[in-house]
């Protein structure tokens, strides 16, 4: 306890009820020599029943070891147990745990011991990667370091298998900062435990720096430390085999690494390896205890390169005159510049090696650049190895000239080797070549390729209305549709439909006008309204046209023709 | 041959002139002016152009729709055909035809655009 603490702790008993059990329960041992009173003591040992909460038996045990005070362990276990079927949740059951590692060892902790394995069974795996409570970050560290403590206060092994611990780091120290205080301290925790406990101890390694080995730098550094960063002096750090990644050839085998200042490293350069990736793997012993202890890295060696061989020509294209050879050496430039036009070709070669060994390199990266120096243009080539690893590079000027849009002129050319494995990139400026474009073809101002110019703009093309026929013609046809109508008029006539039998009565009436509202409405229809309201008028209209009709039929007077008369009316809305 | 057909045709318009009663006779002239309508309507999409398409279908719909309903009531009304309807009174049948040239009318007002 601090010093400061102690004081305050000793008007303990001043205090309420609640805030005594939490100051005590996270003292250490030495705190058994402060006065408590026997009302204090007896409050502690009441809170230790069924009818508390977890975490309030959890402070009051805690307070009451802490202080040294005798406890009946078998009570606090049933209490535990009677608890943890109440509230079945994941935090209970690990204040539980925690209260049990904090009982005496004769106790019947075998109940308690069992729910590790549930609690367990209940973690959710992510992608076979992490593995946590749904509850959270908090729940699943707390959980890992009630687990240790209790298994290492009653010495028997967690029921936690390899991957399981290996996952359960995964998620715990997946942050790299936490949302509150109770969370880092889980982390925290957590972490003490998994580095200092009886049974798993999970192993990192890691690399110091890049994964990286060259002749300057020959040897491959790993830290290998617990989950607190500790370096585990102790470990035996072998590298059990070692392969290149793309021909699968092994390098190495049972390779022991050398500590010296708390890191393990090896000469793997002595192994003479080519430059390339290489994968390893390496395996951690010394410690029973240790966890995922069998690791596998990708390593990469590099190397310097020399450019040997360079050889520039003008090759005539009917090859009547034989090729003029000029040989340049890295890094300097060729002094005479070259000329190539429509009839000859220029051309390269050369060989790219490891500067130590000698050994033919293809690097990622080998291009040709030519630049224009007056106009700023610039075209990039690629250069082929052949079947040898001979690098050629051939420039035929008729072939090519639309990507030098046919400028004719003094161009620089540029040698780019690249690659990851190589510690020392070239950009080499070879040689001066002048070409020769066809001179009509070349455009009278040279203009920058425009891409990020806003484009011309697309009018909009509005639909184009259909073709009518002219007026004239529709009104032709408009007369001519109605001009039946007429017809059946004088037909009617000659027929003698009578419109004598006319009797004035308030039905038919009602009748004649509730048809002709009705034709009405079509044609207000057709102008102006929808459906809806027609429908909402026509039932008005219709009911009462229908209610005159039927007082018509019971009076059965002769209306028939003249309501078929006026009915053939309606058929006006034909266009 | 055309003699025969002829005579046929004469025979058939003196027993049309003298038999049918003067109500089927005003339907039958309403029918031919339907039909004349209908007729002269195809003939300017035919000639013309079918612009605006929903207008022709709609007018002619209207024609074709009109002649069917009359063709109903004449046949309802014929008292030759009485035995056939006798629950429907020539009154009920031109109810019935009315009603249905409501609907009808309110489809092709809504179609004629």
């Amino acid at each position: 306890c601090f010093y400061a603490f102690v004081e305050d702790l000793c008007s303990l008993n001043q205090c309420k009820r609640e805030q005594r059990c939490v100051f005590v329960t996270f003292c250490p041992n030495s705190c058994q020599s402060i006065p408590v009173s026997n009302d204090t003591r007896d409050l502690l040992l009441a809170t230790v029943s069924e009818d508390s909460t977890a975490s309030q038996i959890h402070q009051s045990v805690s307070a009451l070891s802490a202080l040294g005070l005798p406890l009946a362990s078998q009570e606090v276990v049933s209490a535990l147990k009677a608890r943890i079927s109440k509230e079945d949740n994941v935090l209970a059951i690990i204040l539980a745990l925690l209260t049990a590692s904090r009982l005496s060892q004769q106790a019947e902790l075998g109940d308690i011991l069992e729910e590790i394995e549930d609690l367990a069974a209940r973690l959710d795996d992510l992608g076979g990667v992490y593995l946590q409570f749904e509850e959270g970050l908090e729940a699943t560290a707390l959980f890992v370091s009630a687990a240790y403590s209790l298994s290492d206060h009653v010495d028997m092994e967690p029921p936690l298998k390899e991957d399981q611990v290996i996952q359960l780091v995964n998620s715990i120290f997946s942050k790299k900062s936490w949302d509150s205080l109770s969370e880092a301290f889980s982390v925290a925790s957590a972490a003490a435990s998994l580095s200092n406990n009886h049974f798993h101890v999970p192993v990192i390694v890691s690399a110091q720096g890049p994964a990286a080995v060259s002749h300057s730098h020959p040897f491959l550094r790993l830290q290998v430390t617990d989950v607190l960063c500790q370096p585990l002096s102790s470990a035996s750090v072998l590298a059990e085999s070692a392969s290149a990644v793309s021909s699968k050839s092994a390098v190495l085998s049972q390779a022991l690494f050398t500590l010296r200042d708390g890191v393990f490293e090896l000469n793997f350069m002595a192994s003479q390896p080519a430059s390339g990736y290489y994968q390893f793997s390496v395996a951690i012993a010394g410690d029973s205890r240790f966890v995922a202890n069998h690791v596998e890295l990708k390593v990469k060696v590099s190397t310097r390169v020399a450019i040997n061989n360079m050889d520039l020509s003008v090759v005539d294209k009917d090859q009547s005159i034989g090729p003029k050879t000029t040989r340049v050496e890295y890094p300097t430039k060729a002094k005479a510049s070259f000329m190539a036009d429509g009839h000859q070709n220029f051309a390269m070669t050369f060989q790219l090696v490891d500067e130590t060994t000698g050994v033919e390199l293809t690097p990622h990266q080998t291009f040709v650049r030519l630049h224009n120096q007056k106009t700023g243009q610039e075209v990039v080539f690629v250069a082929e190895p052949d079947s040898k690893n001979l690098y050629k590079f051939e420039l035929d000027t008729a072939e090519r000239k639309t990507e030098f849009d046919s400028i004719s002129g003094t161009y620089a050319l540029y040698l780019m080797v690249g690659d990851a494995t190589l510690e020392n990139p070239i950009l080499w400026n070879v040689a001066d070549v002048v070409l020769k474009f066809l001179d009509e073809e070349a455009p009278g101002t040279i203009q920058a390729k425009t891409l990020y110019v806003p484009k011309p703009e697309i009018p909009h093309l509005f639909r184009e209305p259909e073709k009518k026929p002219p007026t004239a013609v529709s009104n032709t046809f408009t007369a001519l549709v109605l001009s039946p109508f007429l017809l059946l008029l004088i037909l009617w006539f000659k027929l003698g439909a009578n419109i004598s039998n006319f009797t004035l009565s308030p039905s038919t009436i009602l009748f004649h006008i509730g048809h002709a509202a009705t034709l009405g409405l079509m044609y207000v229809y057709w102008t102006h309204l929808n459906m809806f309201q027609t429908l909402k008028y026509l039932a008005i209209i219709g009911s009462l046209t229908f209610l005159a009709g039927n007082r018509m039929l019971a009076q059965k007077a002769k209306w028939f023709p003249l309501h078929f008369l006026s009915f053939g009316t309606r058929l006006i809305s034909q266009i | 041959m055309s003699n025969s057909v002829f005579s046929v045709i004469s025979r058939f318009v003196e027993e049309y002139r003298s038999s049918t009663p003067n109500k089927l006779k005003v339907i039958d002239a309403y029918l031919l002016y339907i039909l004349l309508t209908g007729v002269f309507q195809f003939l300017y999409c035919v000639l013309v152009g079918t612009f605006p398409f929903n207008s022709f279908l709609s007018g002619f719909i209207s024609c074709v729709g009109s002649f069917i309903l009359a063709v109903c009531l004449r046949i309802q009304i014929n008292p030759q055909n009485k035995r056939d309807f006798l629950t429907v009174s020539p009154e009920r049948a031109f109810a019935d035809f009315l009603f249905a040239h409501t609907v009808l009318h309110l489809v092709v007002v809504n179609f004629v655009g």
